[in-house]
């Protein structure tokens, strides 16, 4: 019987070739989408699953103490890893990471140096290797970090300082703030790093070898340039043990803020919770949050749910496809299902047939799935930038098992209702040919057309407006000309006389202004705590940048009052600078106040440690120091030579030119110039590493994981059409064959191709009608949805649901048109012969 | 006895009227009869026929087929009946068009689950019997009309019946393929099958021992 079924089945196949080209076709792009998504999707939620203890290890989070202490942060000071370890046995080991920062190191190799920027490289105490579970190859985790001035480096950053020689016992020279280079021995290598893992490195040297910087330092538990782990014991109640480890801060806490700012901890913290939050490991890289000290790459739960989203609503879509298909084509089998039930078949065995038919469709689709799959997968990881692979999935039981379920259960629930569907047929009907004529289940039918074009409509919609979005983020007006800054690095590494570098800098005929920063936009996050003199006001949260004068004329920000710093004064060194927001923040005003109440010679206190007090001279117009994905915030700017105030920004400092677009015309005018200023570089120190960037791009780079996604959606998307359009044409393609007889009878009868060709389209054109209506506000939402994570954003306008609807209803007359060309043109006396 | 009607109605609904498509039928068949049911179009001979082949409902009356009373009987119970004693041969053959001649013929025997063996030996046994032993692998659509109502009647006979119902056998034949169908017949009968067959042709009833004949769903 098996062997008939599939004898029938295949037969069939081969027979309408047509409907079997447009199911498995269908079946398989939906099946291959959802099995990318799927792979997707299962890459970004097994992040560090790869470490032994992977279910017992802990980042220890707590509340932003430097500005909003709502939210959590994911740096601690130094000392809350020791209050752990005295107060905390629930924890086996706790370990801390420090981030230094990116570092310049130099290797001699036989008489060659090597020299390079290292950013994946922080300090870390010697038990993290206890903690995480990372493949040494040479060298002894338990002992690799346990002296001062050692280091492990991967194989991959070893070959390239000492090329293939053996790198345990080498050492490397790190530049340290002041010029002078200290020494680090090689004393464990690490195999590589796996890309699915939150911590992202090249070099970890040893904590150890700040212990002396760290013992002199007073901030211990606010100095948060440190991230604490744990790992627990097992069997621990982690509830209990979150409660309990709330008492920690206020116990230890209170000789630093007493220290430092001279505040009992409660004024400290104005009567905020100084939490300590334990994150599992395993959610650290999916979460994206909380912010700060992040080694390594951060995944996007959104995308996650949205790709998820897709990847099961591509799939249902197909498995209508399916269905419809079935159905339709179901008068065709009425005369054998007719006969079989004459023939003796019960009911059961008939459904057995269609869904056994139906399971090897959906086999077939996913073999050619899968197939397809392995053969673009290449593409999708350069465009999504991940690394997933199917073929180790292929021998995984697990993933067999899954994807057997997945064949058996599809091609339960695709091919269930035709099976029930058909197996009702009375005989004495089917063998009359009643069926045929009556075109059952149309309704069922259309509500699965109507479903299928509202999600696709729905998703074209949603796909427009990110892109409207990105493009509207990229063009919007930042209060500055972001385009034509080239921006140089490291200037730090010169030391305190730039200026040499400077004139060279503003003799070059390619540039129209230069000034140095010590930060620059997107990226100014650091910020301080301040307060308006002489007003009750809180304490306010404000960003700061030291600059030149003429950094602001490189950017051209616009002032509103007062004036721009004056090398030739020296007074102006302890003056500040400060944006709109700034002036509303300290509560001085807007904008139209200024001229009754300027802001121009209040003054601004320092209101963390120091009380030191700055004048403001000028008011600058909101300009955006961020990504645009945020509002402006309060912004201080501090002249480059006022040395009572932190220095903030980490040190690093940059040189950002303006382009003089005469001069520079075409990429190899831009080109020759870095090389240019690259030499420059060099012939003041040529152990300083080059690098620049550009501010567009660094702005365009905020956007990065938006664009991706967005291509990312742009294909989906894609897919999600072709499969309803493929199960448009199928569905009237087998409409057209239902009403021949109908249409040759309008022939005969007077009806013109024209007017047939409108009477059977206009059908079609209906279902889509309904599916657009029902697809715009559910666009909408989702839209307003996505939108509320972005500080400007584009206007939900009506005419890009209008252009989705007229290229909704073009695609429809593309694709239901060639049949009904064919319908309406065909032979009548042909047609009605056949009777 | 091997069946027996007694006043057999059917009829149907139609603006508050009932229209009788069998009205009162009283009819009986014995083991061995070769019977044709004439009448003109519309008299009900293939309604008669689908109800005595119990694809069809009837609305009134007692219908005893092998001392079961079929009126009494479950769908299912029903199902099983014909499914067992009954052999059906359509005007229009009702072959499945995927399948060969050899296959289309296994198809009764696969839903009697009978072992491969038997199944083989009672194929080879048919088409031995009709001389179609060369056209076992084509399909439906390689043969002419008389072929596929030779594989028709074959299929119905597989199964070993003991009645076969034959709604106009020859219908869509020319007469020299329909007077070979008719002799199968004949031979069949004489074999012991008892066989009930609608026929518009004089020519074919002559072929029975005994004719019916129906006008506006009453026996005259």
């Amino acid at each position: 019987m098996f062997k008939n079924y599939i004898k029938i089945a295949w037969r069939n196949a081969i027979r309408q070739k047509q409907f079997t080209v447009l199911n498995i076709l269908g079946l398989s792009i939906g099946i291959c989408t959802c099995f990318i998504i799927g792979l997707y999707v299962h890459n970004e939620i097994t992040y560090d699953t790869f470490h032994e203890n992977a279910d017992r290890i802990y980042r220890v989070n707590q509340p932003n103490i430097w500005g909003d202490w709502d939210e959590m942060v994911s740096s601690t000071g130094p000392n809350v890893a020791t209050a752990l370890r005295s107060d905390a046995p629930e924890f086996e080991e706790v370990t801390r990471l420090f981030s230094t920062g990116t570092q310049t190191i130099r290797a001699n190799h036989n008489g060659d140096v090597a020299l390079y920027n290292e950013e994946r490289y922080f300090a870390a105490e010697e038990n993290i290797f206890d903690v995480f579970s990372f493949n040494f190859s040479q060298g002894n985790p338990k002992t690799a970090l346990s002296e001062p001035m050692t280091m492990v480096m991967t194989t991959k950053t070893a070959k390239r300082y000492f090329r293939n020689e053996d790198p345990i016992g080498k050492t490397v020279e790190v530049k340290s703030h002041d010029g002078t280079w200290d020494t680090y021995t090689v004393s464990g290598i690490i195999a590589e790093v796996p890309y699915k893992s939150h911590l992202q490195f090249d070099m970890i040297v040893s904590l150890k070898s700040y212990s002396e910087m760290m013992d002199a330092h007073g901030w211990k538990w606010i100095w948060t340039a440190f991230t604490t782990y744990g790992l627990v014991q097992e069997g621990t109640d982690m509830q209990a043990f979150t409660d309990k480890l709330q008492k920690i801060p206020p116990k230890w806490a209170p000789p630093t803020t007493e220290k430092i700012f001279n505040q009992t901890f409660e004024e400290f913290t104005a009567g905020h919770a100084w939490i300590l939050d334990l994150q599992p490991l395993k959610e650290i890289y999916l979460s994206d949050s909380p912010a700060f000290n992040a080694f390594g790459p951060s995944g996007n739960p959104m995308f996650v749910n949205i790709f998820g989203a897709i990847g099961i609503l591509v799939l249902l879509l197909s498995s209508i496809n399916f269905m419809n298909l079935s159905t339709a084509r179901s008068s065709k089998r009425a005369k054998e299902i007719g006969v079989r039930k004459v023939l003796g078949s019960k009911r059961k065995a008939l459904i057995k047939q269609f869904v056994l038919e139906s399971t090897l469709f959906v086999l077939t689709g996913t073999i050619i799935a899968l197939l397809l799959v392995q053969s673009t997968l290449k593409i999708f990881n350069s465009i999504a930038e991940v690394e997933l692979e199917l073929i180790p999935y292929l021998i995984n039981p697990v993933f067999l098992g899954i994807v057997l379920v997945f064949v058996l259960g599809l091609g339960l629930l695709s091919g269930s209702y035709p099976a029930f569907y058909l197996s009702m047929f009375e005989p004495v009907e089917t063998l009359k040919g009643k069926i045929s004529t009556k075109f059952r289940g149309k309704g069922i039918r259309n509500g699965l057309v109507i479903f299928q074009f509202t999600i696709s409509i729905a998703l074209v919609i949603c796909t427009f407006f990110v892109q409207k979005q990105l493009s509207y983020t990229s063009s919007l007006d930042i209060g500055f000309k972001k385009d034509n800054i080239l921006q140089i690095h490291n200037i730090e590494q010169i030391g305190f006389d730039t200026e040499v570098l400077k004139k060279k800098l503003e003799e070059n005929p390619a540039f129209l202004n230069v000034g140095k920063s010590f930060g620059l936009p997107p990226n100014i996050w650091s910020g301080d705590r301040y307060k308006a003199k002489g007003s009750q006001n809180d304490v306010v949260q404000l960003r700061n940048v030291r600059t030149e004068e003429d950094y602001l004329e490189v950017l051209g920000v616009e002032f509103l009052a007062g004036r721009n710093f004056d090398s030739s004064r020296p007074n102006d060194k302890y003056k500040v600078i400060l944006n709109e927001e700034a002036v509303k923040t300290l509560g001085w005003g807007s904008q139209n106040t200024y001229t009754t109440d300027s802001p121009v010679g209040k003054i601004v206190a320092l209101a963390s440690g120091g009380e030191d007090e700055f004048e403001v001279m000028g008011v600058v117009k909101d300009f955006n120091f961020n990504s645009v994905r945020q509002e402006i915030g309060p912004l201080v700017i501090i002249h480059h030579q006022n040395d009572k105030v932190w220095d903030y920004g980490a040190g690093l400092s940059f040189y950002s030119m303006r382009l003089n677009p005469e001069v520079i015309q075409n990429t190899g005018d831009l080109e020759a110039l870095v090389a240019n200023v690259q030499d420059d570089m060099a012939q003041i120190d040529s152990s300083i590493p080059f690098e620049y960037s550009f501010m567009d791009q660094e702005f365009e780079n905020t956007f990065q994981s938006e664009k991706r996604m967005s291509i990312v959606l742009n294909i989906f998307t894609l897919m999600a059409l072709i499969i309803a359009c493929l199960g448009l044409f199928g569905l009237a393609a087998f409409t057209a064959e239902q009403r021949v007889k109908e249409l040759s009878i309008r022939k005969v009868l007077g009806a013109k191709v024209s007017e047939l060709a409108v009477l059977f389209s206009s059908e079609f054109a209906k279902l889509i009608c309904v599916s657009i209506l029902l697809a715009a506000p559910l666009a909408y939402v989702l839209v307003d949805e996505w939108l509320k994570g972005f500080a400007y954003r584009t206007p939900i306008d009506i005419w890009v649901f209008v252009l989705a609807a007229i290229s909704a209803v073009v695609i429809t007359f593309l694709t239901v048109g060639f049949q009904t060309i064919k319908a309406a043109s065909s032979n009548p006396i042909i047609n009605l012969r056949t009777e | 006895m091997l069946l027996q009607l007694n006043n057999i109605s059917k009829w149907v609904q139609s603006g508050g009227q009932k229209i009788y498509l069998l009205k009162d039928i009283n009819f009986w068949v014995h083991d061995g009869d070769f019977i044709s049911i004439m009448g003109p179009s519309g008299s009900g001979k293939s309604t008669l026929l689908n109800v005595i082949g119990m694809l069809d409902d009837f609305n009134e009356g007692e219908y005893t087929f092998l001392d079961e009373s079929v009126h009494k009987l479950k769908e299912k119970h029903r199902a099983n009946l014909y499914k067992q004693y009954i052999g059906f041969v359509f005007q229009s053959y009702h072959l499945i068009d995927e399948l060969t001649v050899r296959e289309n013929l296994e198809m009764p025997l696969l839903y009697k689950k009978q072992s491969s063996s038997e199944r083989r030996a009672l194929v080879a046994d048919m088409l031995d019997r009709f001389n179609i032993v060369g056209k076992k692998d084509l399909f439906p659509s390689q043969l002419s009309g008389g072929q596929q109502q030779l594989v028709g009647i074959a299929r119905a006979l597989i199964a070993n019946p003991k009645l076969i119902l034959a709604d106009e056998p020859t219908g869509n034949l020319n007469s020299k393929q329909g007077e070979e169908i008719m002799e199968i017949f004949k031979e069949l009968n004489n074999e012991g099958v008892t066989i009930i067959q609608v026929t518009h042709s004089e020519k074919n009833a002559a072929y029975g021992s005994r004719v019916i004949n129906l006008l506006d769903g009453s026996i005259q």
